[in-house]
């Protein structure tokens, strides 16, 4: 079987890696060029000989760049295609709202027209959102809410949410939308609030750093663990027939619960180490976001497994680790 | 000092050395940096202190593909300079990419010649655009000078031209304080590893201690003009003091083939490089630039600009850097197993 995938250098992209490299799958990624050489999560594979130019290939493009993505799509026929590639970031959403579009909206319009020339066309996965519900009036929710983004990153995601289904009603294409509410773990970008959290609760408890500045930290979240939603991601191209799914645990948690779990597993109190800065808190809070994942779990027969604790301990466990193995 | 300037491209190899000069001179910098999940910023991490601690450096999220974001940018910084470094720098790559390639190199410094042209109606602003002797292309004379015609031989050097012909058009039309500079090939320990020198460091070093195997190359008989990007970043800050603006080529006045710089760094490692490299095609041009060779004589002239380090001296700090590199790995693996 023969994968592509976008966003392979993220933090679902490397652990879809890994799930399908164990699947025996070929896997072809594609990234953008940078002078920087840095793609630390695809690291191990990408330097492993059995692995890099044998079963893993990364590809040269960008999600504005048309015409080599359908050179390389057209080269490779891939059997399923990924496509979790985007400005991931809601809160820098708001500083750069045209790219936000121009990668995550109209690069998905892209990719879907390309594949729909392509004979057969692939299977293809969307990496959506639960931010395209916005604020929503009802909690929890499933497939049906809809759809109210209130930010440029969410009115992003539901254009292509959208796109998916009319592509997939209106011209047979086998596409499937993930709406991914908050899933963490150890690869996740030090920006995003939990990872912040943890490197900052392993810092601090090996002296490295004094503080942790954050925003708004009554904001609730319903967060998962990556690898698990990314197994989820991969079933529902396995289904008989393509459909949308909620991905979620079905409860929420504030940013100061999870600095409890996180600070109490080194043995700290966070009241001693945070501080408020407005600069971080977004212009406008989403509220009530919780998942209800009952379809995945008769459809697909999956559920989330990993508590908020562990997930917080398994990430300060990570980030004690790298901080000592580097001094 | 009490000026500032803003760089595109800050975290790549040029970007992290003028970064450094200026902060040195007193500068507040802004860099612009693309957004990714994956950090980017290696290179100038050891110049980045927190927000909290009045830094010097500041860097902001953008694209030279998003001329709103960037005039924004632009307009609530109002630097005295702009360095627009930014680019799909690769030759190689570009003929994969020409339309991702034109729209950051050619148009992306349109876009910034733009958001520039906006500020200087305000307060006057210096920009540097990084011209590239690869426009020269098929070249025409040797050596090339600031009026030799151009050739480009690739989708890169053609974005390249259009951005240089519109730097000067900008000059003309607007009055814009705008400058090309025309640099040959400017390596370093920092130089990104797809790219010929640094690839043949990296391996040689690895080779040495035993953790690669071969090097595969592409065409051994192309001939560059091998300058240390430390070195021309300098010449770049000089073009922006200038009492007026104008085109600069800096360059070594030197060529020499990839033979030869192979033959430089294996030696200085005691190996002999035609046992360790073979030719893959897959690295070789559609269309070639046999020769780059420059006259830097009216920046030595006008500027009192001249290259500080021969070929030699740049392949021993290169090789230098990369053995660390190499034995760091090698301690890494025994770590690990």
């Amino acid at each position: 079987m023969r994968a592509v995938i976008t966003g392979i250098t993220g933090q679902d992209g490397s652990y879809l890696t890994d799930l399908l490299l164990a699947k025996g799958y070929e896997v072809h990624g594609i990234v953008r060029r940078s002078s920087t050489l840095q793609r630390p999560r695809l690291d191990q594979q990408f330097h492993d000989e059995s692995i890099y130019g044998k079963r893993l290939f990364l590809h040269y493009s960008d999600l504005t760049d048309t015409t080599s993505l359908r050179r390389i799509l057209h080269r490779i026929h891939p059997d399923e295609f990924y496509h979790l590639a985007g400005q991931s970031h809601v809160g820098l959403s708001f500083e750069i709202p045209e790219s936000t579009c121009e990668l995550t909206a109209m690069g998905t319009l892209r990719i879907l027209e390309i594949l729909r020339d392509l004979s057969p066309s692939p299977r293809f996965l969307h990496a959506s959102s639960r931010e395209i519900f916005g604020t929503p009036t009802c909690s929890p929710q499933n497939e049906e809410t809809p759809v109210n983004p209130n930010s440029p990153y969410g009115a992003a995601k539901a254009f292509a949410n959208q796109l998916v289904k009319i592509y997939r009603d209106s011209m047979g294409l086998f596409g499937c939308n993930a709406i991914c509410y908050n899933h963490e773990s150890p690869r996740r970008a030090e920006n995003f609030v939990t990872r912040k959290i943890t490197i900052a609760a392993a810092r601090i408890k090996l002296g490295l750093q004094k503080e942790l500045v954050l925003g708004n930290i009554d904001s609730a979240r319903d967060w998962g663990s990556a690898p698990e939603f990314v197994e989820a991601m991969w079933r529902m191209l396995q289904q008989p027939a393509p459909k949308d799914y909620i991905l979620a645990t079905g409860t929420t948690h504030t940013v100061s619960e999870f600095m409890e779990y996180a600070f109490q597993h080194v043995g700290l109190d966070w009241k001693s180490y945070y501080r408020h800065d407005p600069r971080f808190q977004r212009p406008i809070e989403p509220q009530n976001l919780c998942g209800n994942a009952a379809k995945a779990l008769e459809d697909l027969g999956w559920k989330h497994k990993t508590s908020l604790r562990e997930l917080a301990a398994m990430m300060v466990d990570h980030d004690l680790e790298r901080l000592k193995h580097h001094s | 000092m009490g000026k500032s300037a803003l760089i595109t491209g800050i975290t790549g190899q040029d970007g992290s050395y003028l970064a450094e000069l200026l902060l040195e001179k007193g500068y507040r910098v802004h860099g612009l940096v693309r957004r990714s999940s994956s950090f980017s910023t290696g290179r100038i991490d050891h110049l980045y202190k927190d927000i909290h601690d009045n830094p010097g450096l500041l860097l902001h999220y953008g694209d030279l593909t998003d001329g709103q974001a960037l005039t924004n940018l632009v307009m609530s910084l109002e630097p005295d300079e702009i360095y627009n470094l930014g680019a799909q720098s690769h030759v190689r790559v570009s003929f994969d990419q020409p339309v991702y390639t034109l729209m950051t190199d050619g148009v992306g410094a349109l876009n910034v010649l733009e958001a520039a042209r906006i500020l200087n109606q305000k307060k006057k602003v210096r920009v540097y655009q990084a011209s590239s002797s690869e426009m020269y292309g098929a070249v025409l004379e040797t050596p090339q000078t600031e009026s030799t015609p151009f050739n480009p031989q690739s989708p890169y050097a053609c974005a390249k031209v259009y951005a240089f012909f519109q730097t000067i058009n900008y000059r003309r039309s607007y009055g814009l304080f705008g400058c090309n500079g025309i640099l040959f090939n400017h390596e370093s320990p920092r130089r990104g590893e797809t790219f010929v020198t640094r690839k043949i460091t990296r391996a040689a070093t690895r080779i040495k201690l035993g953790l690669q195997k071969k090097l595969f190359l592409g065409n051994l008989d192309a001939k560059r003009d091998w300058g240390y990007a430390k070195d021309y970043v300098e010449a770049m800050w000089l073009m922006l003091q200038h009492n007026e603006p104008d085109d600069f080529v800096i360059a070594t006045g030197k060529t020499y083939s990839i033979r030869d710089f192979l033959d430089l760094v294996f030696s200085k490692l005691e190996l002999d490089w035609q046992k360790y490299v073979e030719i893959d095609p897959r690295y070789l041009r559609p269309a070639e630039v046999d020769l780059l060779l420059g006259d830097p004589s009216k920046a030595n002239r006008v500027l009192g600009w001249s290259s500080k380090t021969s070929v030699e001296q740049l392949a021993s700090i290169m090789v230098d850097h990369d053995l660390e590199l190499a034995k760091r790995e090698e301690h890494n693996q025994s770590f690990q197993s």
